[in-house]
């Protein structure tokens, strides 16, 4: 697992560019900053409400109702939050042997891979938003829920929100990581 | 010459599981040998059923969005959509006659204008009802009187949870796959749940006192056909389905008759023993429930005081009488 | 064309672009994409499939698991768990021939059974009983090619996010592929334990630089000892959490999520009372976390919706047919994939590899007769042998990169890591021919 088994240390904001430098990218990186500390700090809350639940259900008869639902939203919610700064942070899993000797070869040749790779994946995060936001719409107009009426019940919006947001913001976070292989490109000559 | 008509059919449920079953063993050859009768219509059915497309949080969806033309949707999932197809679940102890709630369902989906139109608003077409066998209780300990469920814990997922309220016990999230380890690591100590659901998951070895409760069957929704594909079918190929969903319909309230009356025999042989719970003490548990209809109701508005009124209407009609009067007062 | 031509076509381009580099998430989402389109001749059905995918293909209680083992096996890294618990072995196996090598063999097995990524043990090792074994007369690439063939360990012994993943790709239980686990993973410790003695015993210049020198230390009865009341206090905490996660799973009192939950939270109080953890620590375990698992779970939305596009195509179905009737034979069939699986851990990561294989090859196990769980175990040990071999051997990369050794090259880890596939293979063999060795205690 060529990400995660990356020991990871220090400079992870190491990502953010310098508003003066950068400004586009500087924006986009903060805006994907606070959103993948949010979903940091979900993986937390999803922890302690399990244990909770596992504790209450045991020792209180107070089983807490709709956690494995909150569970299984939580982790796509987790997902979206995180992974428009993933890709700023060049962290998506790929096979990088070809690449690593096309870099030996030629840096220029892997700068314009790396920038279309960056495009493909703009295309496909804004294939998502385009699928996706129809739904969302609809969720609001409606109202939608999961849960049982009478039991428990929590909006389906926010989650959708989540999705459509976080999907567009990494559509744009790809776009940037094109512009600026591109730019690298441009600096080579 | 013959005309051949593509259907994508299928489910987020194997093909052997109750509600799927009657499709693929029922619905598909009676449309095959309707149309094959008369000729001019060939169906090239592309099957997808035990969730290879789509997971059983998304079985409206799936029908809805035309991944597939006809498929299994469990309106138990759809609280939130379509919440009128699921006032069964907030009106326990109606009757435990699952074949009387198939036929109530099928008439009121297609009669009722509530209930037919918010199968539209969906974008589907309903063709025939699923159901569940009567839900009692299976526990480690037999429940003679109210008093016995005291402090107990139950599993009791999604809307059942409801029918524990006032009653001591504590309902525990949870489903078929999981209420075998809950209940022998003592997670739970029993739960609520239908025969034919029960025997295939081997519950009974661990929970081996069953308490027929007379919970009922419950209305758990519909196999559909996407709207716009069925309105683009030709008239005689429309029939076909309609008169093929009948069938299915009285296959699919044998299959579980069958099922549940085998499962019953094979989990007696396995050592389950059976309780009733007597009249008396199912009386005194569906009038101490508080009025759970009541935020369906909200929920609902006008619609849903016209299915309740139509479904409870529907159950005297045909000889049944709930144990509590939950339309009283509408 | 044929819908299964097309079918194919797809999974060739998706190989292809996988191979040059594109990011794995991309190359399924966007070859699933086309292949909807393509085979249904409908644009809209790719589109709504995709949302479909997104918002709920992994909305599962299940897949919560991954983050929070993830969790837990970090703050169990940073908790010097690992180092006490191979100071322990250190000290009851130093007089026995090669007695560093199998320390390192069952602080690892011991320490697999709290972390579910093969690199939190490669690493910590790496820092802990590398050292150690150099200065007792290890080669240090034969130390370093040690730890890095027993850290594979960490992902067969349950909890390990292989498994989770294997579970949640081919539909089986996550808490019975655990179990199933067990004993394969012992069968490996045996294995790797019977190595190092073996080669120590015969070929102690491959081991040691100074096989006599080594040997008078070994003997000596000085050296660093330690009380039983010192190896109580530094075994309790890991054996409290393996207790806990195992024997929570075992007796089905938690589900998998829940042993994720309980674990990692066990893992944090631990790691707080070692006082191991501030608060500025902590938040960075949680954000390797996140990074961790979110390009997992990333990954299992696309490879979700690439093996929904496969069913449209049929091409489980039509592959299992053509298995079938090839003659093969069911274990025909299990080599040939198990071969297949092997070529691609030489260039792939462990989790591409099950995306790609495990939902075209799971119906067909299915349908020649094999149990699901056993299976499983034979595609995560052939996942396996990938980390250790080259070019693309991950833990091998981790180990190397920790040591930071410019005396030791990547070439020395990999050749003496070998033996290590060598066991890897004879275990994979034994399990395939022997499926009791993973369906024992299901
Ligand atoms: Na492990
Ligand atoms: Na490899």
């Amino acid at each position: 697992m060529s990400t995660s088994d990356e020991s990871t240390s220090g400079a992870d904001d190491a990502y953010i560019p310098r508003l003066a430098d950068a400004p586009v990218g500087s924006v986009l990186a903060t805006v994907a900053a606070i959103l993948s500390s949010i979903g940091t700090a979900w993986i937390g809350a999803l922890m302690l409400l399990i244990v909770a639940d596992v504790v209450g259900r045991n020792f209180l008869d107070a089983p807490i109702t709709g956690v494995a639902e909150i569970a299984a939203r939580s982790v796509v919610a987790i997902v979206f939050l995180r992974v428009a700064a993933a890709i700023l942070q060049r962290r998506l899993t790929r096979a990088d042997f070809l690449l690593r000797r096309l870099e030996r070869a030629s840096p220029r040749a892997l700068c314009l891979v790396e920038a279309l790779f960056a495009l493909a994946g703009a295309v496909v995060f804004a294939l998502i938003v385009w699928a996706s936001w129809p739904k969302l719409a609809s969720a609001w107009a409606t109202a939608e829920f999961f849960g049982v009426q009478g039991v428990f019940t929590i909006p389906t919006w926010p989650f959708r929100l989540i999705t459509v947001a976080g999907a567009a913001l990494a559509s744009l976070c790809a776009l940037y990581v094109a512009q600026d292989e591109l730019r690298k490109l441009g600096a080579r000559e | 010459a013959q005309e051949r008509i593509t259907v994508n059919i299928g489910s987020s449920h194997p093909e052997n599981n109750i509600w799927v079953y009657a499709m693929k063993n029922t619905f598909q050859p009676e449309v095959n040998r309707i149309l094959g009768a008369a000729g001019a219509y060939e169906i090239a059915w592309v099957e997808s059923y035990g969730g290879t497309l789509y997971k059983f949080t998304d079985t409206r969806e799936a029908v809805m969005d035309g991944i597939v033309d006809v498929g299994m949707v469990g309106t138990v999932w759809e609280g939130a959509n379509m919440p009128l197809q699921n006032v069964t679940y907030f009106t326990p102890f109606a009757t435990e006659d699952h074949r009387m709630i198939i036929e109530i369902f099928d008439d009121l989906s297609e009669n009722l204008p509530e209930l037919k139109d918010s199968w539209a608003q969906n974008g589907m077409v309903h063709l025939s009802s699923l159901i569940t066998d009567s839900y009692d209780i299976y526990a480690t300990f037999p429940v003679e009187t109210l008093a016995d469920l005291q402090n107990r814990k139950l599993n009791a997922p999604g809307t059942s949870a409801n029918w524990l309220r006032e009653t001591g016990a504590t309902p525990v999230d949870g489903a078929l796959t999981t209420y075998y380890t809950n209940i022998q690591t003592g997670v739970t100590e029993g739960t609520l749940s239908f025969a034919s659901g029960i025997l295939p998951t081997r519950v009974y070895e661990v929970a081996p006192e069953l308490t027929r409760v007379g919970i009922g069957s419950m209305y758990f929704g519909g196999i559909a056909a996407n709207k716009d594909f069925f309105d683009g079918l030709p008239g005689p190929v429309q029939e076909a389905f309609r008169e093929a969903a009948a069938a299915t319909s009285v296959a699919h309230g044998d299959y579980v008759a069958d099922l549940a009356a085998r499962a019953l025999d094979e989990m007696q042989a396995a050592g389950l023993t059976i309780h009733e719970l007597p009249e008396e003490e199912k009386a005194a548990w569906v009038n101490g429930l508080p009025n759970i209809i009541e935020p369906w109701l909200e929920q609902t508005g006008e619609s849903g005081r016209v299915v309740l009124k139509a479904y409870f209407d529907a159950l005297r009609e045909r000889g049944a009488t709930p144990l509590r009067n939950w339309d009283e007062g509408l | 064309m044929t819908t299964l031509a097309i079918g194919f076509l797809l999974i060739g381009l998706l190989v292809a672009l996988v191979l040059l580099g594109l990011q794995i998430a991309y190359a399924l989402l966007a070859v699933a994409f086309a292949g909807i389109w393509i085979i249904r001749d409908n644009l809209g059905l790719a589109f709504r499939m995709l949302e479909l995918t997104a918002y709920s293909g992994i909305a599962d209680y299940l897949f919560a698991t991954i983050p929070l083992f993830v969790l837990m096996g970090l703050l169990v890294s940073v908790s010097n768990v690992g180092r006490d618990t191979f100071e322990v072995a250190e000290v009851l196996l130093r007089r026995l021939v090669g007695g560093l090598g199998v320390a390192t063999v069952a602080a690892n097995t011991v320490f697999a059974a709290v972390t579910g990524v093969s690199i939190a043990s490669a690493a910590v090792f790496t820092r802990v009983a590398v050292p150690e074994m150099t200065r007792h007369g290890y080669r240090a690439s034969f130390a370093a090619g040690t730890v890095a063939g027993s850290s594979v360990l960490g992902m067969l012994i349950p909890p390990s996010l292989l498994l989770i993943i294997y579970g949640v790709l081919a539909e089986v239980s996550i808490g019975g592929m655990f179990i199933a686990g067990i004993i394969p993973g012992l069968m490996l410790a045996g294995g790797f334990v019977v190595l190092l003695i073996l080669t120590a015993a015969v070929f102690p210049r491959f081991v040691m630089s100074d096989p006599a020198g080594s040997r008078e230390r070994r003997l000596d009865t000085g050296g660093p000892s330690m009380t039983v009341g010192t190896m109580i206090a530094k075994l309790t905490p890991i054996v409290a959490l393996v207790v806990l996660v195992l024997g929570g799973l075992y007796t089905g009192y938690f589900t998998p999520t829940e042993a994720g939950g309980v674990g990692a939270f066990g893992a944090l109080v631990v790691a707080i009372a070692r006082r191991s953890l501030d608060r500025h620590k902590l938040w960075q375990v949680m954000k390797q976390t996140g990074v961790i698992s979110v390009s997992i779970l990333l990954l299992l939305i696309a490879a979700s919706f690439y093996s929904r596009m496969l069913s449209i195509a049929g091409l489980p179905d039509a592959i299992a047919d053509l298995v079938t009737r090839s003659g093969f034979g069911p274990y025909g069939f299990l080599f040939l994939y198990a071969a297949i699986i092997l070529l691609m851990g030489m260039i792939l990561d462990s989790t591409s590899i099950l995306l790609i294989m495990v939902p075209i090859a799971a119906p067909i196990a299915t349908s020649m007769g094999f149990d699901l769980s056993h299976f499983g175990i034979v595609t995560v040990i052939a996942v396996e042998i990938g980390l250790l071999t080259p070019p693309f051997g991950i833990s091998v990369f981790t180990v190397h990169s920790t040591l930071a050794d410019p005396d030791v090259t990547i070439e020395q880890v990999f050749s003496a890591t070998l033996p290590f596939v060598g066991v890897m293979l004879l275990v994979l063999v034994l399990v395939a021919l022997f499926p009791v060795t993973a369906t024992l205690f299901l």
